[in-house]
């Protein structure tokens, strides 16, 4: 990949780890398991799982919640309008400080150091747009446009109703971190992919698809 | 910036002459207002509410009811620089804290007290909503003292980010003086989002015949090389 590990600033010992499976991650990956869906009873792991299983990115070494609100973890992800009903896996943040991807491009994630559902805080849901060889779970997000309807059911079985308000590109390096992941007050849902132009030299998209939902 | 203003005004003599102020109430090693990097090292969150206040006694006090307040700091700890945006919502009254302004990041973890190490420009607005947005370079200062040292001297950004949850943000009013909202840090991402390995892209650069093979693989790799600076060059510039 194509971010240089001397701007990491900690988890030394990870960084190594985690930089070779960034190399097969996202930007190249997921071009042998695209058959993905058959084990979609597994847990499979982000892309960085060296460094950042669950419950890395916030204080849960004593017990504190993660994230910045009440809610329950999100179970299931449906939206209808393109066909999408997955069960997401947990994200945290790499050790480049970006978020967490699913290795398996068949897959949804969430980031499990923010909002969930029914609480306060932005719900982050992603999915990868195409693997090297195709569409992926979230080939068809960018078509979805104001008024749309996201469901996500939480452990607890409520299923909370989100309504999408706007979508929004955004180049990928002067990405909107405050209105994507920072704290709200009240119930929000955000959905990501990628879009815009494909940089083969860095094996990445420069844009991504940015959608807010808030609950109907 | 002018919210650094109102501090002056209370700190200072009033109606002393401007520039009278500005000399004795900025220190050559205080914090200063910069452009927003063009690159971040890590990013933190905080949803402030009005049930976590501590008071210097280390007591639990209650906030202001009803009020909340979001802290979002994006940080580039290699310049030393933290952006804030910062939105309060149903707190009211005027600000007052002993530091030189009122919103802080504190060395606090959840349900203890603890000294300030960065002071913010405090968020301006009505009663129902206050925002205030910017980047400020350390060194930083609080314009507390402890031990006959400010608050703020020895802390770095490093420090927030080997171990956010051991600091909270909060806002100071008249009637809140302990705070009127607080929260703890948690780390969320910074930069995009890399969920694509282009298999949707336009096709256009794809393998040529064997003819060209060789010739398209030179391109190819001058394209590389050439398409590498330049994200180099747009990320550190």
């Amino acid at each position: 990949m194509t971010r240089p590990a001397s701007r990491r600033r900690r988890r030394a010992a990870a960084v190594a780890v985690v930089a070779a499976v960034l190399l097969a991650g996202c930007g190249g990956g997921g071009g042998d398991s695209g058959d993905g869906a058959a084990g979609s009873d597994d847990a499979p792991a982000p892309t960085s799982s060296g460094s950042a299983a669950p419950g890395v990115t916030a204080e849960s070494s004593d017990g504190t919640p993660e994230g910045t609100g009440d809610g329950d973890e999100p179970v299931r992800v449906e939206i209808p309008a393109i066909g999408v009903d997955e069960a997401p896996i947990d994200l945290g943040t790499a050790a480049n400080g970006e978020l967490e991807v699913p290795e398996d491009p068949d897959r949804v994630g969430w980031f499990t150091g923010g909002g969930r559902p029914g609480g306060r805080g932005p719900t982050v849901v992603v999915g990868h747009l195409d693997a090297v060889d195709g569409p992926a779970v979230f080939a068809d997000l960018p078509d979805l446009v104001a008024g749309d309807e996201v469901v996500v059911t939480t452990a607890d079985g409520t299923a909370v109703r989100y309504v999408v308000d706007r979508t929004e590109d955004v180049p990928q390096d002067e990405f909107p971190t405050t209105a994507v992941f920072g704290a709200t007050p009240d119930d929000q849902l955000r959905l990501i992919t990628c879009t815009g132009p494909y940089d083969r030299a860095i094996g990445r998209y420069t844009e991504n698809r940015v959608v807010y939902a808030s609950p109907a | 910036m002018s919210t650094t203003r109102p501090v002056l005004r209370l700190t200072a003599l009033a109606g002393a002459a401007a520039l009278t102020l500005a000399a004795t109430a900025a220190p050559a090693s205080a914090e200063t207002e910069v452009p927003e990097p063009d690159s971040f090292t890590s990013a933190f969150t905080v949803m402030a509410t009005p049930d976590t206040i501590i008071n210097p006694d280390g007591e639990a006090v209650p906030g202001e009811e009803g009020a909340t307040g979001t802290f979002t700091f994006r940080v580039n700890s290699d310049e030393e620089i933290i952006c804030y945006d910062i939105t309060l919502q149903g707190v009211t009254g005027e600000y007052e804290s002993p530091a030189k302004t009122a919103t802080h990041i504190h060395a606090a973890p959840a349900g203890q007290g603890g000294p300030p190490r960065i002071a913010f420009p405090n968020p301006e607005g009505d009663d129902s909503s206050r925002t205030s947005s910017g980047c400020l370079q350390g060194p930083f200062t609080t314009g507390v003292e402890a031990d006959g040292a400010d608050t703020g001297d020895g802390f770095t950004l490093a420090d927030l980010e080997a171990d956010p949850a051991s600091f909270s943000a909060d806002t100071h009013t008249a009637e809140f003086v302990a705070g009127a909202v607080r929260g703890q840090l948690t780390e969320i991402p910074v930069g995009g989002v890399d969920t694509g390995a282009g298999g949707l892209a336009t096709t256009t650069e794809a393998a040529g015949t064997g003819a060209t093979a060789a010739a398209l693989t030179g391109v190819a790799l001058l394209t590389v090389v050439g398409a590498a600076g330049a994200v180099a060059l747009r990320r550190k510039a």
